[in-house]
């Protein structure tokens, strides 16, 4: 009896050494190893790669958005054994640096490693079953959406496009994509989970997922159809034309809203790496160019506004109006001319604006033009946006003075111009443009969209109103110099601009800038329309050549929106006297 | 606790009780015991049936272990099949509205209209079907080619631009009068 229970505490007693010493064995000389062991004996850790957010245009319809795609990955102490063969097979499929590859797959400290991401599903399937046919084992596939821009040109300089960074990791390359790159590219999720010896799941297996946080949408508050037929009628007016490019923006005059922009030339963003680099940005709101005489019409408002003249304000005109340091001319010859101010700005004198600019004391239309927001940039929120060139009081000399009145020596956006344009229309006051509906927080935290547009008084309602009958006059078929512009049925004001453009050396090169910027209904605006072509060889200015694009893009918008005419009758101011 | 130290301890504790003195008592008592001798495995309760209900715990446990077990795999395996149904339903799902969406782009729509003969209305007119009225001024649309709607061009191979036009000013374009721009600062002729 005694002897077994003595046997007995010994057997225990041993047993409960071994166990001590494995103890100390364990917890004590080499923790951490033991644990790594554990933690990765049939772990697997797996990306859950966030849906990036679609860019969609006011009506919900996308310029951007995700689809499915695949990722290969490799499990590396699978595919080291077929590296190169896998290596060569990868590398012709799926175009993929065939060293770069061969390293991925080999390298011996991972169960996991990127082969490439968003592949568009079927050709995922296609390589990995091929691989698995040839016996080629430690490929596997993994969700990984795809970036795809469904209207490919259109709204492209606006919207941007996906590249490929390190590692074949998607990185926004422009625009929007760019510039709300965080909003829309959500978080990564992660989930790590326990397989069995088949690599199967194993049910009850210690599981934890992080789920991913998709991106969110980014709604802008362009009209893609209106977006459509914008682009191609800038690209039919630069081509035919024979231009170097051109820009063309729809304006929502009461609210700011740019429903469409368009650059030409252009690119596609669903194959970008066939276009040139230059192409990427949205000129509109990166190019410098100087407005011409569609500045005019700032000039002619911020006149009205400090109570210096009216519409009616008679000015004699001469052929040549000889100032400090040269002769100023106007584009045509002609004797002496009685013009009201509405006839100066129905033909277009610079002499007659110079005059009347005269009345301003020093720095008044500086401070006007800024008002107009000439010089700043409008920040609807893409990156690489220009402020153009307003001079600063120091370089306002009389002679800069002279020229800015008539829209040379200052240099422009054409999304500036649009908006400022925009400011007569809106009945004096000058609303911020903008790109984004709502609101949205850019990478640099910038929050931007039609709620911040920010809304100011330029110009008293009245000088708005006898601004805009000046331009009405501008289409006029006898009195004015654009009726190409006119839209048939409806009140319309507007504005040409014929500027010289300075050359690569910053000198007058003799080639041109033409523009036509104007709104309808006149008496009721709801559009404001601003195109300009970069260089015509065709001979053509601001009236013959911007003109008709105005004039179809606005009967376009008009017809779209279900704009019917006012029923007014068109301004008659006298343009003589 | 270590066993030997307590081993010793109790073998300490019975020596001293083992010398004579105690025994002739302790026999006295013992006889007195011997006397009733109550049948020992008579009264006690039959084994069989804890036995059996052991048996059945421990059998009906692991059965129902078992069956548990299978039942888990197997819902994980539907689990797994429906997600895998869910996935090809979804992405098909998608798959539609990218067809949908690419149906949608203008510029397809815009190719097949005027394939089809169909022409962009030259102005805005509105026809207001309570009083008849024809708003606006409407113009027959007349067939052109498809020259807006031609597609997007190919990726351009520049050629080299032509030599500037000498600028002609016809009627009709007002072009600011002629200005040189030089370091910054415009210069008239």
């Amino acid at each position: 009896m005694h002897l077994r229970l003595q046997v007995g505490f010994l057997v225990v007693a041993l047993v409960l050494s071994v166990f001590t010493a494995r103890l100390v064995q364990l917890q004590g000389l080499d923790p951490r190893q033991y644990a790594r062991l554990a933690a990765a004996e049939g772990k697997v850790s797996v990306v859950l790669p966030a849906t990036r957010g679609a860019i969609l245009d006011r009506f919900g319809r996308p310029f951007a958005r995700s689809t499915d795609g695949l990722m290969i990955a490799a499990n590396p102490q699978l595919s080291a054994q077929d590296a190169p063969a896998l290596a060569t097979l990868l590398s012709r499929r799926l175009d993929l640096d065939y060293f770069e590859t061969l390293e991925r797959l080999r390298d011996p400290d991972t169960q996991f490693q990127y082969i490439a991401r968003q592949v568009p599903a079927a050709r995922a399937r296609a390589v990995v079953a091929d691989a698995v046919e040839r016996g080629l084992k430690g490929l596997e596939l993994r969700n990984d959406p795809v970036r795809d821009y469904p209207a490919h040109d259109i709204g492209c300089n606006l919207v941007g496009f996906m590249g490929t960074g390190k590692h074949g990791v998607p990185k926004a390359r422009a625009g929007l994509e760019r510039a709300f790159d965080r909003q829309l590219a959500g978080t990564d999720g992660e989930a790590r989970y326990q397989t069995g010896a088949s690599g199967r799941r194993i049910p009850l297996g210690d599981n934890t997922v992080t789920p991913a946080v998709d991106g969110t949408d980014l709604v802008t508050t362009l009209d893609r159809d209106l977006q459509w037929y914008t682009q191609r009628v800038l690209r039919q007016t630069v081509l035919g034309a024979r231009g170097d490019s051109g820009y063309a923006v729809v304006l929502d005059t009461r609210t700011g809203e740019t429903l469409a922009l368009a650059d030409y030339p252009t690119y596609d963003c669903a194959d970008p790496q066939d276009y040139p680099e230059s192409s990427y940005t949205s000129r509109a709101l990166a190019d410098v160019y100087e407005p011409g005489s569609v500045e005019k019409v700032l000039t002619a408002s911020s006149l009205i506004d400090a109570g210096l003249v009216t519409d009616r304000t008679r000015f004699v005109v001469p052929p040549v109006l000889m100032r400090q340091d040269a002769p100023i001319h106007d584009y045509f010859d002609h004797d002496t001319l009685r013009l009201t101010l509405a006839g100066i700005i129905a033909v277009s004198s610079n002499i007659g604006t110079v005059m009347a600019a005269d009345e301003f004391a020093p720095g008044q239309l500086r401070d006007y033009l800024q008002r107009f927001g000439l010089g700043q940039r409008t920040g609807v929120g893409l990156g690489g946006e220009s402020a153009g060139i307003l001079p600063s009081d120091a370089q306002w000399t009389s002679q800069v003075g002279d020229r800015i009145a008539f829209g040379q020596s200052l240099s422009v956006t054409a999304l500036q111009m649009a908006a400022a344009v925009n400011t007569i229309a809106n009945g004096g006051m000058r609303i911020d443009p903008s790109i984004v509906q709502g609101s949205a927080t850019t990478d640099e935290g910038r929050t931007v969209g039609s709620d911040e547009a920010g809304l100011r008084r330029v110009v008293s309602e009245d000088a708005a109103l006898q601004t805009m009958r000046m331009m009405e006059r501008v289409v006029d078929p006898e009195d004015g110099v654009a009726p190409g512009a006119r839209v048939a049925g409806y009140r319309v004001a507007g504005k040409t601009g014929t500027a010289q453009r300075v050359g690569p050396d910053g000198t007058y090169d003799g080639s041109f800038t033409v523009s036509f910027g104007g709104f309808a209904p006149a008496d009721d605006p709801r559009f404001t329309i601003y195109v300009v072509v970069q260089n015509p060889r065709n001979g053509g200015g601001g009236g013959s050549v911007a003109g008709p694009a105005f004039s179809r893009l606005m009967t376009y918008a008009l017809s779209r929106y279900g704009v019917p005419p006012t029923g007014a009758a068109p301004s008659r101011l006298p343009v003589e006297w | 606790m270590s066993s030997p130290s307590s081993l010793r301890t109790a073998r300490a504790a019975a020596a001293p009780a083992r010398p004579g003195g105690v025994r002739p008592a302790a026999t006295g008592r013992a006889r007195l015991a011997l006397a009733p001798r109550f049948p020992r495995w008579g009264r006690r309760a039959p084994r069989m049936p804890f036995v059996v209900l052991v048996s059945v715990i421990a059998v009906s446990g692991i059965v129902g272990l078992l069956l548990f077990n299978t039942s888990m795999q197997q819902a994980a395996f539907t689990a797994t099949q429906l997600e895998d149904r869910a996935a090809d339903l979804s992405a098909r799902s998608e798959e539609l509205a990218l067809a949908l969406e690419d149906l949608r782009d203008p510029q397809r729509i815009a190719e097949q209209a005027c394939r089809a003969g169909m022409v962009m209305g030259p102005t805005a007119a509105f026809l207001d079907v309570d009083t008849g009225r024809v708003i606006g001024v409407p113009e027959p649309a007349v067939r052109g080619a498809c020259g807006l709607t031609a597609p997007t061009p190919a990726p351009p191979t520049r050629p080299a631009p032509p030599a500037p036009a000498p600028a002609a000013q016809p009627r009709g374009v007002d072009v600011a009068s002629p200005l040189r721009f030089g370091a910054g600062r415009g210069v008239a002729r």
